[in-house]
């Protein structure tokens, strides 16, 4: 199989769930295509490099959010602020909440979320990933990855709910 | 474990993609017993799964794929084990004509080793004295100047040889010439020439 048809079939596989991904952190359609172009230049570049062919899918999400946080830095709109939402609350959203929302609003929502909460839960909602997989993929402790989750999680609800239904008590 | 405990581990449970991870079995056994817990985890479940249907559900523009293939870079293969071999003969190759140009240069230009000799004559500002053919005491004021301002000195002998005068390497020995200038001395100093050139370091100066 040639070098170009190789990179066209990596593409073809993995260019929606990046643009996704870019989609869900930066909420723009043309940033989510940028980070996915930029991701797969990266790859034309260094992706010999990747010994372990069985993870090129996490490599190809570490370089697209790697960029992303370098765009973060470039505009100074990296926000790196604690969520504070406490276990003790979790939020008791119906099922018929979240599939009334639109995939804007939740974008929206998701984009209220500080940078350092999204990625992981954006992993955590769209992609098959393990949380192991998940803290590779973002060079984080397990449990850091886990915590981060579970609080944007309930920030994410939260603001659903507010947005669509009120809670239900817990 | 509690409802409340495993309420809390299973609000990160998204169904059967972390059923082989071992953080949920006990929550999920616990939930089996507790039907208002299962209740609440199917809702959940559910919930998640809507989210992610939703959030997976965006298509990025349709030209998209070929864009990227379009833009790639064109690859440059880098075969290390070949570029080393390069380097290596380059280095190798780099070596040995340094060493042919240096045993050449030394049989060419022959290096006398330095000589105690005495030498007597005027001591010359050598800018003046090549560029103009300046010497004698109606230049003597210049040289001086020249000398101390640290242009190179000379002494050129009765027989007409001329000599660079130096001091020991990295020291200047000028200051000291510069109040000799045009004056006819003897000074004693290693001689040694390179191309043509003969050098004298001053090791000491007697005004005659």
């Amino acid at each position: 199989m040639s070098a170009d048809l190789e990179f066209g079939e990596l593409v073809k596989l993995y260019y929606g769930d990046l643009y996704r991904f870019g989609l869900s952190l930066t909420g723009s359609e043309a940033d989510a295509a940028d980070l996915t172009q930029e991701t797969f230049y990266i790859w034309a570049n260094k992706g010999h490099q990747l010994q372990n062919p069985a993870s090129v899918k996490a490599w190809l999400f570490t370089t697209l959010h790697r960029e992303f946080l370098k765009g973060c830095r470039r505009q100074n709109r990296f926000s790196n602020e604690s969520i504070d939402e406490r276990m003790e609350d979790l939020p008791n959203v119906p099922a018929e909440c979240a599939e009334r929302a639109d995939s804007r609003t939740l974008l929206r929502i998701l984009g209220e979320i500080a940078e350092d909460f999204r990625a992981p839960l954006v992993l955590y909602y769209m992609e098959d990933l393990s949380y192991k997989e998940i803290a590779d993929v973002l060079g984080l402790p397990l449990g850091t990855v886990q915590s981060r989750i579970a609080r944007a999680k309930i920030q994410l609800l939260r603001r659903l709910s507010e947005t669509n239904l009120p809670i239900e008590a817990k | 474990m509690n409802t409340r405990e495993a309420k809390e581990i299973l609000f990160l449970y998204r169904g059967p993609i972390d059923d082989s991870d071992p953080q949920f079995r006990a929550a999920l056994d616990y939930a089996k017993s507790d039907p208002k817990l299962g209740q609440w985890l199917r809702e959940q479940t559910k919930c998640y799964d809507a989210l992610r249907a939703k959030l997976r559900g965006t298509e990025p523009q349709p030209g998209l794929p070929d864009k990227i293939v379009r833009r790639r870079p064109i690859p440059f293969p880098r075969d290390w084990s070949r570029i080393s071999q390069l380097a290596a003969a380059i280095l190798i190759s780099a070596s040995v004509t340094a060493l042919l140009m240096k045993w050449s240069d030394r049989r060419q230009r022959p290096v006398f080793a330095a000589q105690e000799i005495l030498v007597t004559g005027e001591v010359l500002d050598m800018t003046c004295y090549i560029a103009s053919n300046l010497s004698g005491p109606a230049h003597a004021y210049c040289a001086k100047v020249c000398i101390r301002n640290g242009e190179p000195a000379g002494i050129k002998t009765q027989d007409g040889k001329v000599y660079l005068l130096t001091g020991e390497p990295g020291q200047s020995i000028n200051t000291k010439l510069a109040d000799y200038a045009a004056q006819v001395v003897t000074i004693k100093g290693k001689k040694s020439v390179r191309d043509g050139l003969a050098q004298l370091q001053v090791e000491e100066i007697r005004k005659l």
